[in-house]
């Protein structure tokens, strides 16, 4: 065995002064290589390590093909507890145990999922090859000049967006009309000529258009966004992966519940739902009773659109028999809902789930106590099994406006590049259209009328622990099958990523959406004061 | 001697968890391998003076590079545009880094190799550019060295990375274990394609031969690394049949082939003395020597597999200022 340092101190980071708030602290060294450490705890570890070796070896070979293919493992940053837990799934396989018996308690094993549960969204079978030699042709060459358009473009787009900044609006304008006239010497089909259009776009709506004539709320809810909404979900993996990963966690959270309820804050065509009815339909023991709530905003058009979805989702539980039971709330905003329109019933599991809804929650009214707080303090309260959320991993709330459209323009590349390689969706322009209203929102809107106030998980983890949330970590069988999920399209640029119990997808290595699952921590009732490690605090 | 304890358990955890990834039957668990790795986004906005961006070099491949470049002084995020600025002195060094991980493991975009690459920025203020090759066992021998050539094509035609000096990219290409051997063979196809190496800085490369060497025979188990899992790689890389004289791993072997009068690249070749496999890297020293190369061996007694990848001990410290003489003495 190699020896290590033992008094453990060479190249750690200084130990902190012992303070009950401060956190533990944490090697930076290994957490520059993605590992969460204590200093404290690295002899701990160690030791562990060498606990593991000794188990693996003392493991037969095919014990430790069944430990790798099945064990479901989570958090690979947290490496005390990763240790563990493969110390206890071996541990587990072994007849006799051939370590101590001062081993934590066994961490119950998540059942592998049976993956053959169908999806009923279609995903269509590309043919990879062809496509990215198509792509290679259809990518034109770029002549010297155009190139040196499409730079000119993006300088010009930064100066306009800090003109705009500065309040300069006379400059920022004219640098519009300038940009105007270079897009048509830009190939504006693809690439960096077809993000700057939208960007222009957006910019020259927020310079030209009269205070208070940009109405976000009321204009996201047509019959024209829930179409631009399907094709999006159509032409690229982001929705499914939303969904797909969703079902997983609310699947296993439900496991030994008989009556379940699912709140979705935005159930538009109710796409997510099917697979897990399907799923709960498979379930060994049989499925639970399930209800659906799904919340949307009132139609415009007469019809109640939220019945008509529920009517069709009650049919297909009914001819998989899954006793179902929906309800539809409408509301215009999502702070608008009350508990009490849930009706959730004290027996029951529920689930919150939220595909890109948390985020409108952020515009901060002076007057009012911030509609996020409101909305997670109930979420809590509502007998919550589990949340799963999935939101824009990107930072697109920061004040200044000049950061924010700096941003916007590398998220929206990104997310345009991977469109377009995606196989050729007959209307992808659609789901193009509902990226720029996005884009829009974001560089045009202000106030309450913006919307899109996407934040990165980084800062979601920190509002979310902050509210009494603590996170449910999604583990390695949910991240092999939303990379197999994956591999249905063409395209090899999507990667999923694991971070720290949440998972990504993202184009090219850069993280485009994050799913993430919650529970609520019970609140503690102090008597005398609060109670922590190091004895009573009043 | 003694491991400092963080590198320890970073290394031990790597070792056990690769032996989850390793098949008896030779394939490779690459869905718990991805969910296992720590890997961090490229990062435009300067951390330490340094930024970075992914480059898709070759579609057809989904070829991806990590870039990573001094800023010139901006504490702010260069615009989408200035991404591939020229660079603005009169000689700057391109490093084209390939990662390590035995040809099987890792990814530019790995935690550890994002931190070596902005490391080696800021010590030879150089551009590095990381590339993230297909890996074994899905992609065998001779894919990596393919998309290191990619690659190598694709930086050698960048005007925006021509130092002003000369109007010509000055580069070297760098490796650590699969990586250094991957930098070898790159130089091959280079030397045979007129393009101009400056060096090559090979860190731990990954060698071997079909017999069995002495320090095969003594560390095999000792420090973190056996013997069967290096069998296990090259079985994963070489073409299938292949024994371990094969050119890839055994490039002054039986089947190699003979650099006398080539104009190869001068290397630096970085060898630790409780890696298994050195005999193997000493006898590459050797035959660069007998083909009249000019090699420069930097033999740590002391040093474990891995011990660059932190920066807690003096071996560490040593070969980053190797490099860096290394780098800057082409000027």
């Amino acid at each position: 065995m190699v020896p290590y340092d033992s008094d453990g101190l060479a190249g750690s980071a200084p130990s902190s002064s012992s303070s009950i708030t401060k956190p533990p602290q944490i090697d930076g060294l290994l957490a520059g290589a993605g590992y969460k450490v204590p200093s404290s705890e690295l002899r701990h570890v160690a030791q562990r390590l060498e606990r593991l070796e000794t188990a693996m070896l003392n493991s037969a070979s095919h014990q430790l093909s069944l430990l790798a293919s099945d064990a479901v493992l989570y958090n690979p940053s947290d490496l005390s507890t990763w240790v563990d837990s493969l110390l206890s799934e071996l541990n587990q396989s072994q007849p006799l145990p051939s370590l101590p018996s001062d081993l934590s308690d066994l961490v119950p094993n998540s059942t592998a999922l049976d993956s053959s549960w169908g999806m009923e969204h279609s995903l269509s079978q590309q043919q990879n090859q062809n496509i990215s030699q198509h792509q290679q042709n259809q990518l034109m060459v770029v002549t010297a000049l155009e190139e040196d358009s499409a730079i000119r473009l993006v300088h010009m787009l930064m100066t306009c967006a800090e003109s705009v900044q500065r309040g300069e609006l006379a400059l920022a304008a004219s640098l519009i009309e300038n940009m105007q006239g270079l897009l048509t010497r830009v190939n504006t089909g693809c690439g960096i000529g077809k993000v700057a259009g939208y960007f222009i776009n957006a910019l020259s709506r927020r310079i030209f258009a009269p205070a208070g004539s940009i109405s976000g709320v009321g204009s996201c809810y047509t019959y024209e966004n829930e179409l631009l909404y399907h094709h999006y979900y159509e032409a690229c993996p982001y929705l499914k992966f939303a969904h797909f990963t969703a079902n997983q966690a609310i699947l296993e959270a439900f496991e030994g519940h008989d009556c379940v309820h699912v709140v979705d804050f935005n159930l538009m065509h109710g796409l997510q739902w099917p697979a897990l009815i399907q799923a709960l339909a498979l379930r060994p023991g049989g499925p639970p009773l399930l209800r659906l709530t799904g919340i949307g905003p009132p139609s415009s058009d007469g019809r109640d659109s939220l019945r008509e979805i529920g009517l069709r989702l009650a049919d297909l539980a009914r001819s998989v028999n899954v006793r179902f039971a929906f309800r539809g709330v409408a509301a215009a905003r999502l702070e608008d809902v009350k508990p009490w329109m849930l009706q959730v019933n004290p027996k029951e599991a529920v689930a919150v789930n939220s595909i890109m809804q948390l985020h409108k929650l952020l515009a901060s009214d002076p007057t009012r106590n911030p509609a996020i707080d409101i909305v997670l303090n109930w979420i809590r309260n509502l007998n919550l099994k589990i949340m799963t959320a999935v939101e824009q991993e990107a930072d697109h709330n920061q004040s200044g406006f000049l950061d924010r459209f700096t941003e916007a323009l590398y998220y929206y590349s990104t997310m345009f590049d991977s469109l377009e390689a995606c196989a050729h969706h007959p209307e992808k322009v659609l789901a193009e259209m509902y990226i720029q209203r996005e884009i829009c929102n974001v560089v045009s809107c202000e106030g309450s009328a913006r919307v899109e106030r996407h934040e990165p998980l980084a800062k979601w983890r920190t509002r979310l622990t902050g509210a009494g949330f603590r996170p449910l970590h999604l583990g390695s069988n949910a991240f092999k099958q939303a990379s197999m999920l994956l591999t249905l399209f063409s395209s090899e640029g999507y990667s999923v990523e694991e971070n720290e119990g949440c998972l990504t997808l993202g184009w090219h290595s850069r993280p485009l959406i994050a799913a993430s699952a919650w529970q609520a921590v019970p609140d503690v009732e102090p008597a005398l004061g609060v109670i922590d490690n190091n004895g009573v605090v009043l | 001697m003694v491991v400092p304890l963080n590198t320890w358990v970073l290394i031990s955890n790597f070792k056990l968890a690769y032996n989850l990834l390793r098949r008896p039957d030779g394939t490779f668990n690459r869905h718990l391998a991805e969910f296992l790795d720590r890997k961090v986004p490229a990062n435009a906005k300067p951390v330490d003076g340094i930024f970075s961006f992914d480059v898709v070099i070759d579609r057809g491949t989904s070829l991806l590079s990590r870039i990573y470049r001094l800023t010139d002084g901006e504490p702010s995020q260069p615009n989408m545009a200035e991404l591939e600025k020229p660079v603005s002195s009169e000689v700057v060094p391109v490093i084209i880094f390939f990662h390590g991980g035995s040809f099987a493991h890792s990814s530019a975009n790995s935690a550890i190799y994002d931190t070596l690459c902005r490391r080696l920025v800021g010590i030879c203020k150089a551009v590095v550019v990381s590339v993230n090759y297909r890996r074994a066992p899905e992609n065998r021998y001779p894919c990596a060295y393919d998309d290191g050539w990619t690659a190598l094509k694709w930086v050698n035609s960048r005007t925006w990375l021509e130092s002003k000096k000369d109007s010509k990219v000055h580069i070297y290409l760098a490796g650590d274990s699969s990586g250094g051997n991957i930098a070898h063979h790159v130089a091959l196809r280079a030397v045979e394609s007129g393009i101009d190496i400056l060096g090559n800085i090979l860190l731990n490369p990954m060698f071997a031969g079909q017999e069995r060497t002495e320090s095969e025979k003594r560390l095999d188990g000792k420090y973190f690394v056996t013997l069967q899992d290096r069998d296990w790689y090259w079985r994963a890389f070489l073409p299938e049949g292949a024994d371990r004289d094969h050119p890839a791993c055994n490039p002054f072997g039986p089947k190699g082939k003979n650099l006398k009068g080539v104009k190869f690249p001068k290397s630096l070749v970085v060898v630790a003395g409780l890696d298994l496999i050195q005999d193997w890297q000493l006898a590459y020293v050797e035959g660069l020597k007998k083909a009249g190369q000019v090699v420069k061996l930097l033999y740590l007694e002391q040093a474990t597999i891995g011990f660059y990848l932190l920066p807690n001990n003096n071996h560490f410290h040593t070969v980053m200022d190797e490099i860096s003489k290394f780098v800057s003495s082409n000027c």
